[in-house]
C-alpha cells in the first residue's frame, strides 16, 4: 500500500481542465518530483492533495484514508504539510515564532486559551530543531518578513518539517533563489532527505535539483501524466523531451 | 506589551481615584471605564484577529437591554445581572459569529453591520422587551447578595466597574499570550497559511467574536445599571463607529491602546462639547487623519512605532 | 382586490424599488471595477443626496432643480474626497480603505446632523409627479412610475456611456487592466477620480429620488450601504449588467417580502446577503471580490 494514492484526479475550471485524470502512487519514504512546463497543473495538483481546492472527480487517499472532500486543515492534521509557490509566512513574527506556530498546530492543546508554557516549550523543541536542520538558527529572532528570499523559502520548509509530517509537499522550494542559494538549499534538502523517514512530493523547475533529490519523477503536461519513472528513464523519454521543447539537460 | 510595573501603577491610580475626585467627575470616570471595557473588547477582534466589526454596538445594546430586563423584572443582584448579561450575549454572539464568519473581509464587516441594524430595528418594534423608542427606564441597581448595598452608591459602583475592567483586561492579556492567542496572531498575519498549518481558523474566529461580544455586552450592562436606562441609541451605528475609532486611535492590537482611545474620546467629548456641537465631527476627522498618517495609534506614537500591524 | 391588478401594481412597485437600488448598486460596482475597493461611504453619499435634494427644493422651489443639483454636489464631494484622501491609500492594506471610507461615513453623518438636524425631513414632490393613476382599477402613485422609468432611462444612458464614449471605454479598460491603460498614456488617476465622483453622484441621485418616499433621515446610511452591498454581491463586483439584474431581483424580493412579512424587511435583506455570500461568493456575473 502506497502512502499516497491518487486515482483519476481531475479538476476543471469552467472549460479548462487543469488536472486531467492524474493517477499516482507514492511509496513511503520516497522522494517524488513532479515536473512539467508552466501551466502543466503542478500547483493545482498540490492544492487538490492538500484540500485547498476541491476535485471535480477522482480520489486522493493518504495512509489508506480518503482525503478528497476534507478541508485543508483536516488534511494537514492527518500528517500532510506543505510549502507554497508564493512564499507564505507570518512576516511580522520572528522565524522562531513561525516554526513554533507550525509545530503548535499538531499538538493536542493547540487551542488552549490560557497559559501555554509547556505547549510553547514543546513546540519550540520541534521548531528549534527544524530551524537548525535548515541552517536558520542564526536568524531565529529576525522577523520573517526581513529575511532574505532564500532564507524565507527555507523557513517555509522548516515550518513544514516542524509539523513532523508523514508527507511533505514542497512547491518549488528553490524558486527565486540565486545560484549559490540554490546550491546551499539543495545540499540542505539532500541531507534532510537522506535522514529518511520523510515522504516528499516535490514540484521543481530546476532539473539539476530534481535529479539530485528525486527517487522517481512524474511528468505532467497540460494537466495529464505523460511519464512516471525513475530519473534516467524520464530523461530519455521522447514524449517528455518534446513537451519541454528541446529536451531536458 | 506594557510592563507590569506601569500597569500596576495605573491600577493603583484608578483604585485611589474616588478618594480624590468630586462626585460629578466620578461619573465621568465611570463612563471612561465602561467605554474602555467596550473598546478593549473590540480590540480582540480588530487588533488581534483583523476582524473588522462595524456593528459592535450590537454587543453593547444587547448587554444593556439584557441587564435592564434582568434588573427590572427579577431580584437578581446587580453584580450577577451584569455578569449574566455579558455571558448571555457571548452565547448569542457565537451564533452571530458563526453566521458572519461564513464570509471574510468586507463581507464579514457588512454582516456585522447588518446584524447590528437588525437588532436596532428589533429594539424599535419589540416594545415588551425593549420599550421601543422610549427604551427602558428606572433600572434599579438591585442590592445583594446577602443584602450588600455597596454597589448602589456611586463610589461602590465605580469599584464594580473597575473590577470588571481589570478582570477583563487580565483575562484578555492571558488570552492573547496563550496558544489560542498565537493562533489569532497567525490569522491576523496570514489566515490562509494558518489554515494550511492545520488550524480550523473559523472556529477560532467564532470564539473571538463570542468573547469580544461578551465583554462588550458586559460594558453595556454596566452602563444600563449605572445610567438607570437604556434606549435604541445604544444600538445605533454611530456608536459602532465611535468604538471602532477609539480602538484605531488608541492603537489596535495592544489592549491598552483602546483604553487610551476611549479616555481620549471622552476627554475630547467633554472638552470640545462645551465649545461646539460638532465634537463628533472633529473626532471622525481625527480618525481619518490617524488612519492616513498614524495607523499605530496613540500607543504606537508613545512607544515609537508609527505603523501598526492592522491597517 | 383584483389579482391581476395587484400583481401588476406590485411589479411596478418592485421596478421602482429596483430603480433606486440600481442607482446605488451601479455606482458601487463601477467604483469597485476601477479601484478594487468597496466604498463603504456609499450609503452616506446616498443620504447626502437626500438632504442636499431637500435643501435644493427649499432653495429653488423646484424638484427638477434638486435632481440636477444634488448629484453634482454629491459627486463633487466624492471626487474631492478621492483626490484629497483616498489617493494616499493606494498601495496600502485594503483595510485602510475600509477604515477611511467608514470614517467618511461617520463624518458625513455628523455634518448632516449639524447642518440639517436630527429630525427626518420631508421632500415634497412636484405637482406633476404627485397623484395617482389607475392601472386596472388599482391606484398607483405616479411618482413610482416615474422612478421605474427613470431607472430604465439611466440604465440605458450608462450602458451607452460605457459602450460608446471614450471615458466609458477607458473605464472598462481600466477595470480590466489598469497598468496597461497607464502604459498607453492615460492618466489612470484621473479616471479613478472621475469614476469615484460619478459613482457617488449616482448614489446622490438615488438619494434625491428616494427622499420623497422615505424622508431624509440619519438612519439611511447603514441600511443603504447594506442594500447596495447585497446588490453588488448578487450581481458580481464590477459588473454593470449584474447590478442591473440584481437590483430588479432584490426589488422584487423587497416589495413582495414586505407585503407578506411586513416586519421582516431588514431581516430579509440580511438573509439574502447571507444566502448569496454562501452560495456564490463571487456573485452571479462578477469576478472574485
Amino acid at each position: 500500500m502506497a502512502l499516497l494514492e491518487i486515482d483519476h484526479l481531475t479538476r476543471r475550471f469552467g472549460g479548462v481542465v487543469a488536472v486531467d485524470d492524474v493517477s499516482m502512487r507514492v511509496a513511503e519514504g520516497e522522494v517524488r518530483a513532479v515536473i512539467g512546463p508552466n501551466g502543466a497543473g503542478k500547483s493545482t495538483l498540490f492544492h487538490l492533495i492538500t484540500g485547498v481546492l476541491k476535485a471535480t472527480t477522482g480520489e486522493v487517499r493518504f495512509a489508506d484514508e480518503r482525503m478528497t472532500g476534507l478541508s485543508a486543515h483536516a488534511i494537514c492534521q492527518r500528517g500532510v504539510s506543505r510549502t507554497f509557490q508564493l512564499t507564505a509566512l507570518f512576516p511580522e513574527m520572528s522565524a522562531r515564532e513561525n516554526v513554533r506556530l507550525a509545530a503548535q498546530a499538531r499538538g493536542a492543546r493547540r487551542w488552549q486559551p490560557y497559559g501555554g508554557t509547556p505547549i510553547f516549550a514543546a513546540a519550540d523543541r520541534l521548531g528549534d530543531a527544524a530551524l537548525e536542520r535548515l541552517g536558520l538558527t542564526h536568524v531565529a529572532h529576525r522577523p520573517a518578513g526581513l529575511l532574505s528570499h532564500g532564507d524565507q523559502r527555507l523557513l517555509e520548509v522548516a515550518m513544514g518539517l516542524a509539523q513532523q509530517p508523514r508527507l511533505l509537499l514542497l512547491d518549488e522550494p528553490t524558486q527565486g533563489l540565486s545560484v549559490e542559494e540554490t546550491a546551499q538549499a539543495v545540499d540542505t534538502l539532500a541531507s534532510l532527505l537522506d535522514d529518511g523517514g520523510l515522504t516528499v512530493l516535490l514540484v521543481e523547475h530546476d532539473m539539476e535539483v530534481v535529479f539530485r533529490l528525486a527517487h522517481r519523477i512524474t511528468v505532467l503536461h497540460r494537466g495529464a501524466v505523460i511519464a512516471d519513472d525513475v530519473p534516467t528513464a524520464v530523461r530519455a523519454d521522447p514524449a517528455v523531451q518534446s513537451a519541454y521543447l528541446g529536451g531536458i539537460d | 506589551m506594557t510592563s507590569w510595573r506601569v500597569l500596576l501603577v495605573a491600577a493603583l491610580i484608578l483604585a485611589l481615584l474616588p478618594l480624590g475626585l468630586p462626585l460629578y467627575a466620578l461619573t465621568l470616570a465611570i463612563e471612561a471605564l465602561i467605554l474602555s471595557l467596550f473598546a478593549m473588547s473590540l480590540d480582540l477582534m480588530v487588533g488581534y484577529t483583523r476582524l473588522f466589526s462595524f456593528g459592535h454596538a450590537a454587543a453593547y445594546g444587547l448587554g444593556a437591554y439584557t441587564a435592564g430586563n434582568l434588573l427590572l423584572h427579577t431580584d437578581i443582584p446587580v453584580v450577577f445581572a451584569v455578569l449574566l448579561a455579558g455571558a448571555f450575549s457571548g452565547v448569542v454572539a457565537i451564533g452571530v459569529g458563526w453566521v458572519c464568519t461564513l464570509a471574510t473581509g468586507v463581507s464579514f464587516s457588512m454582516l456585522t453591520l447588518a446584524f447590528a441594524q437588525l437588532l436596532y430595528a428589533v429594539a424599535f418594534k419589540w416594545t415588551a422587551v425593549t420599550g421601543a423608542s422610549d427604551g427602558l427606564a428606572g433600572i434599579p441597581r438591585t442590592p445583594g447578595p446577602f443584602g450588600l448595598t455597596v454597589f448602589q452608591s456611586k463610589i461602590g459602583f465605580y469599584y464594580l466597574v473597575l473590577a470588571c475592567l481589570v478582570a477583563a483586561f487580565l483575562f484578555c492579556r492571558s488570552l492573547v499570550a496563550s496558544p489560542f492567542g498565537a493562533v489569532l496572531r497567525g490569522i491576523r498575519e496570514n489566515e490562509a497559511k494558518t489554515r494550511s498549518l492545520g488550524y480550523n481558523t473559523r472556529r477560532y474566529k467564532i470564539a473571538v467574536v463570542g468573547i469580544a461580544y461578551a465583554f462588550g455586552a458586559l460594558a453595556g450592562a454596566l452602563y444600563a445599571a449605572f445610567a438607570g436606562f437604556t434606549n435604541t441609541e445604544l444600538l445605533f451605528w454611530l456608536l459602532s463607529g465611535q468604538v471602532l475609532i477609539m480602538v484605531i486611535i488608541g492603537g489596535a492590537g495592544t489592549l491598552v491602546g483602546p483604553i487610551i482611545g476611549a479616555i481620549f474620546f471622552l476627554i475630547v467629548q467633554q472638552y470640545l462639547s462645551s465649545y461646539t456641537d460638532s465634537w463628533a465631527l472633529f473626532f471622525g476627522l481625527i480618525f481619518i487623519g490617524f488612519v492616513l498618517f498614524i495607523p499605530g495609534g496613540l500607543l504606537g506614537l508613545l512607544s515609537g512605532r508609527r505603523s501598526g500591524g492592522t491597517i | 382586490m383584483d389579482l391581476l391588478g395587484f400583481l401588476i401594481t406590485q411589479c411596478l412597485n418592485a421596478l421602482s424599488q429596483a430603480a433606486l437600488l440600481f442607482f446605488l448598486g451601479v455606482g458601487l460596482t463601477l467604483i469597485f471595477g476601477i479601484m478594487r475597493i468597496v466604498n463603504f461611504a456609499h450609503g452616506a453619499f446616498f443620504m447626502l443626496g437626500a438632504y442636499v435634494g431637500y435643501s435644493a427644493v427649499q432653495l429653488t422651489g423646484s424638484f427638477w432643480g434638486a435632481l440636477l443639483i444634488a448629484p453634482l454636489v454629491v459627486g463633487g464631494v466624492g471626487a474631492a474626497f478621492e483626490l484629497g484622501i483616498l489617493r494616499r491609500l493606494y498601495g496600502r492594506d485594503g483595510n485602510a480603505f475600509l477604515m477611511v471610507t467608514f470614517g467618511l461615513t461617520l463624518v458625513m453623518g455628523e455634518v448632516i446632523r449639524l447642518t440639517w438636524g436630527v429630525a427626518a425631513l420631508n421632500v415634497p414632490l412636484p405637482s406633476a409627479l404627485s397623484g395617482i393613476v389607475f392601472i386596472l382599477d388599482e391606484p398607483f402613485p405616479i411618482y413610482r412610475l416615474f422612478l421605474a422609468g427613470a431607472g430604465i432611462v439611466v440604465a440605458l444612458v450608462i450602458w451607452q456611456f460605457l459602450e460608446r464614449t471614450r471615458l466609458g471605454l477607458l473605464i472598462r479598460a481600466t477595470s480590466q487592466n489598469a497598468e496597461m491603460v497607464h502604459a498607453l498614456g492615460t492618466d489612470v488617476r484621473l479616471v479613478r477620480s472621475a469614476v469615484f465622483g460619478i459613482g457617488c453622484g449616482l448614489a446622490g441621485i438615488g438619494g434625491v429620488l428616494a427622499a420623497p418616499l422615505v424622508t431624509a433621515s440619519l438612519g439611511m446610511a447603514p441600511n443603504a450601504v447594506i442594500d447596495t452591498f447585497v446588490i453588488v454581491i448578487i450581481g458580481g463586483m464590477g459588473s454593470f449588467l449584474g447590478s442591473a439584474i440584481a437590483a430588479v431581483l432584490v426589488g422584487f424580493v423587497q416589495v413582495f417580502g414586505t407585503y407578506y412579512f411586513p416586519d421582516l424587511a431588514l431581516a430579509l435583506m440580511y438573509l439574502l446577503m447571507l444566502l448569496v455570500l454562501v452560495v456564490r461568493p463571487g456573485g452571479l456575473l462578477g469576478r472574485e471580490a
